[in-house]
């Protein structure tokens, strides 16, 4: 899968129905919308209603003229269906979000490429925490797996949030060249391993 | 925002960590749909997370890990090859000295006839004198204890009380029955010690076939440290 910026090339051939704008278009947003809605949303299937029903205004948009005013803000323009469709889930629902249990998202990658990419990903991974010293790799564990308050973790390691947001960042730029190589691999439809 | 703003903000990190607030939320949000770097960005960082909670939720833990200190208790140090090598080297030095010279002294010297200080002490008859010992500290002596022969006795308890009056030892004197003639000389040996120098007391207790006992007597002998 590419990353690439949208341009009005791009916004009429999903107009058209190009089988793989349309697979790349869905595939790419699909993840982002995902990974917004896992902070709003507490369960696979609001998510996935949700991510449906952002799709369906779009294409429904793309049909009509003059809908998508600014190609080059696809994206921007995506966003703002979501929103709104977050909006009136809220609404549907008329209940705190937070109400809803946790959500248990199943593993999406069920292809033997999508598996392989996956486990390179795992091991890469792997390798970067392996390099972290132990109170890093602490740190990182309390945060994100252990879902620790921050500041109390912070204290305990003696850093502050700076510190956090700079191993994240550390961390995220060894991982990104293995991250774009496996990506890839990945057919088109699937998105990533992991949670959503 | 822009992609330098979403830069200077480091917004790819604090959205992973849920430090943007609602505002900044929303607008690099419209900004991330848009910009393919910032996309691939917080896909990445969102990608790293989670197999990252796989990787260290699971018993394997990461691989090439630094060397950092165990944190294992500092006697267990002992084990480690940095200490045990040299550890064992200096046993060996140890055990091959007592090996070849100590133990080979030690046996000459229990089989070489000496000269063992001494004292004849009689139990239950005022001297006019204490008999004397002179001992080397921590040597051990003998005394000769005469204990006067009585009926019913199958054997004796003797117990030693230094000058301090607090007892030393205590010794059981079987008395041999099937000769004609009692006997009442007994060689013992007493132990070497911490001696205090002083007069050390020698206290005799007969016992009887049932368990009964009885004060035979004393005696003393004053030990002079040499």
């Amino acid at each position: 899968m590419q990353f690439q910026d949208f341009d009005e090339a791009y916004v009429e051939r999903l107009r058209s129905g190009d089988f793989r704008t349309q697979e790349h278009f869905v595939t790419y947003f699909s993840e982002l919308i995902q990974l917004k809605l896992r902070s709003r949303l507490r369960t696979p299937e609001a998510i996935e209603d949700v991510r449906q029903e952002t799709f369906a205004r779009v294409f429904d948009a793309l049909r009509r003229a003059g809908a998508i005013r600014q190609p080059d803000r696809l994206g921007a323009f995506i966003n703002s269906i979501c929103n709104n469709v977050l909006l009136e889930h809220y609404r549907s629902k008329s209940r705190d979000h937070t109400d809803e249990p946790d959500p248990d998202l199943p593993d999406p990658v069920t292809d033997v490429l999508g598996i392989v990419a996956a486990r390179q990903m795992q091991e890469k991974v792997r390798q970067i925490l392996g390099a972290l010293s132990d109170r890093d790799r602490r740190l990182i564990k309390a945060i994100f797996l252990d879902e620790r308050d921050k500041d109390e973790v912070c204290a305990e390691f003696g850093v502050d949030r700076d510190y956090l947001r700079v191993l994240v960042h550390r961390a995220k730029q060894s991982f990104k060249s293995s991250y774009l190589k496996n990506i890839d691999r990945r057919p088109p439809g699937m998105t990533a391993a992991g949670r959503g | 925002m822009d992609h330098s703003d979403a830069l200077r903000l480091k917004a790819t990190e604090k959205y992973l960590l849920n430090e943007l607030d609602p505002e900044q939320l929303d607008q690099f949000e419209e900004h991330m749909f848009d910009c393919p770097e910032c996309a691939v960005d917080v896909r990445a960082a969102a990608m790293f997370v989670e197999q990252s909670k796989a990787v260290l939720a699971e018993g394997r833990g990461p691989v090439a890990v630094k060397m950092m200190p165990a944190a294992t208790s500092v006697w267990l140090n002992w084990l480690r090859p940095v200490f045990a090598a040299p550890a064992l080297a200096l046993l060996l030095l140890v055990v091959g000295y007592q090996n070849l010279v100590t133990y080979p002294k030690l046996h000459q010297a229990v089989n070489t006839p000496q000269v063992v200080p001494w004292a004849a002490v009689n139990v239950g008859v005022a001297g006019a004198e204490t008999p004397q010992v002179s001992v080397a500290q921590g040597q051990s002596f003998q005394l000769l204890v005469r204990i006067p022969p009585e009926a019913g006795v199958t054997r004796y308890q003797a117990e030693l009380l230094n000058p301090a009056g607090k007892q030393e030892w205590s010794l059981p004197i079987p008395v041999a029955l099937d000769t004609d003639q009692k006997q009442d000389h007994f060689l013992l040996r007493v132990p070497g010690a911490n001696w205090a120098p002083g007069t050390y007391i020698l206290k005799v207790r007969g016992i009887g076939s049932t368990g009964e006992n009885r004060d035979i007597g004393q005696t003393s002998v004053d030990v002079k440290i040499q």
